[in-house]
């Protein structure tokens, strides 16, 4: 063995981890190599001194926190895939989902607030200081929704993000363009399916209607491609034809993505156009 | 105790709630990797939820001819190049050195090892990212070498040469930075 292939050993030698019989010829061949030995006793300095720099930082519990959460919300989306895979669209009976009934929860105590609020206070209208402080919260809104829904947010942190965009009572062309982006590209199917959620409010924009297409024909996950064809649907939007028909008639696509496109170009009245 | 294979094997084929004995057992290892890496706290917590999300995602594609943990590594690689990706060259190594050595030492050998330790990080921090990262995978979370092969996609071989290199060249930056080369 020569020394070239003597000196790869050193490392696994100083770290303990070289077999006996490899451990005996090195032992040999530095017995009469003094280049080797010198190199050994260099490199062991090094490695040594490597033990200093060993990190001892323990995770915190928060970390275990927003990884039961990320798996939470994983078997939940699984388990509500699987509903989707095994329910027959029935569009005409078709059971709001839930974030529909928790954002008509919202809106009605929202209304609730409003009409308890107008009842009780005094009627004039709005003073400029209100209005103020109205556009203030307006623009705390945006610039959070924006903050948090960056890609090096957590995911949990980009779903707030996309909470945020809720929030804001007009709708904003950043914030717009944030939730196509996310829609679009991120990691997390999570945050991308709320920010499907949270573009039906922009759905009436050119912008989002001419962008659908493409989010739609790129998206990989079966929850997203059916919040998305219904997004479509809602916006009448008959751009998304191409991408409807290539999902409904894919075999390799999800058995109820398939169903809900061919439902989707049923609604849009879209069936029997030239492709 | 159930091997890691036996585990990611039952998150494959459905049982993912399983995946959390996993991040149980791994996500130190991988933090401190990230931590290495980045010298970023927060930035490091965050790749290890990534790492385990696309475990999740791509739990499917888990093959059972490399150890979990090489596959692990593999994919919080890739979220550490994604990120890094997005950051350009925002990579920097720990600003602080940690407290090394021994509490009984005399004063005099105390500032030496000291001295020693900073000159040490600052050699390893101007090393090339990728020197530097056979190193922490293989001196700081003590991955074997067929580790180290399947989370960078390459021959055992190849990972004895390169951690024979990234040593070597540590080395010659470390007796450098003291005045007195190596080689």
């Amino acid at each position: 063995m020569n020394c070239e292939n003597i000196r790869e050993q050193l490392p696994e030698c100083l770290a303990g981890r070289l077999g006996e019989s490899a451990r005996e010829h090195l032992i040999e061949h530095l017995e009469t190599c003094s280049g080797c030995r010198g190199e050994l006793a260099h490199l062991g300095i090094v490695w040594r001194g490597l033990e200093a720099l060993k990190l001892e930082a323990e995770p915190g519990p928060a970390m275990k926190d927003r990884f039961q959460a990320t798996l939470a919300a994983f078997e939940a989306g699984l388990e509500q895939g699987r509903k989707v895979a095994v329910a027959r669209p029935a569009p005409s009976r078709r059971v709001p989902p839930r974030w529909a009934w928790q954002l008509a929860a919202g809106l009605a105590a929202l209304a609730i607030g409003l009409v308890a609020g107008r009842g009780l206070a005094p009627r004039p209208s709005v003073s400029p200081e209100i209005a103020q402080l109205q556009g203030q919260v307006e623009s705390l809104h945006q610039l959070v929704a924006l903050s948090l829904m960056q890609q090096q947010q957590s995911p949990a942190s980009r779903i707030e993000g996309v909470n945020y965009a809720y929030r804001m009572t007009q709708p904003d062309p950043q914030v717009e363009q944030a939730l196509l982006y996310a829609a679009s590209h991120d990691s997390n199917v999570n945050v991308r399916l709320s920010a499907v959620d949270a573009l039906e409010r922009y759905v009436a924009d050119p912008n989002v209607r001419r962008a659908l297409p493409a989010i739609l024909a790129a998206q990989d996950s079966p929850l997203a491609q059916v919040a998305l064809i219904d997004l479509a649907v809602k916006a009448k939007d008959r751009d998304c034809a191409s991408a409807l028909r290539r999902l409904a008639s894919r075999r390799e696509a999800d058995e109820a993505v398939r169903q809900r496109a061919q439902w989707a170009i049923d609604q849009l009245g879209i069936e029997g156009e030239s492709r | 105790m159930v091997e890691d294979e036996q585990i990611m094997r039952q998150v494959r084929d459905g049982e993912v709630n399983r995946l959390e004995d996993l991040f149980d057992r791994h996500h130190r290892a991988l933090l401190h990797y990230f931590l290495h890496l980045t010298g970023d706290r927060a930035a490091s917590e965050d790749l290890v939820q990534e790492a385990f999300f696309r475990v999740l995602k791509y739990r499917r594609s888990y093959q059972t001819e490399n150890t979990f943990r090489a596959w692990l590594f593999q994919i919080g690689r890739n979220a550490y190049l994604d990120h890094i990706g997005r950051r350009k060259n925002e990579v920097a190594w720990p600003a602080e050195a940690p407290e090394a050595a021994s509490p009984d030492a005399a004063p005099d050998r105390l500032m030496e090892e000291k001295q020693e330790t900073a000159l040490l990080r600052q050699a390893l921090s101007e090393m090339p990212p990728e020197k530097r990262e056979v190193l922490v995978m293989s001196r700081f979370l003590e991955l074997k070498y067929e580790e180290i092969a399947a989370t960078l996609q390459c021959e055992v071989g190849t990972v004895k040469v390169r951690v024979y290199r990234a040593l070597h060249e540590l080395g010659d930056r470390f007796f450098a930075l003291r005045g007195e080369p190596m080689s």
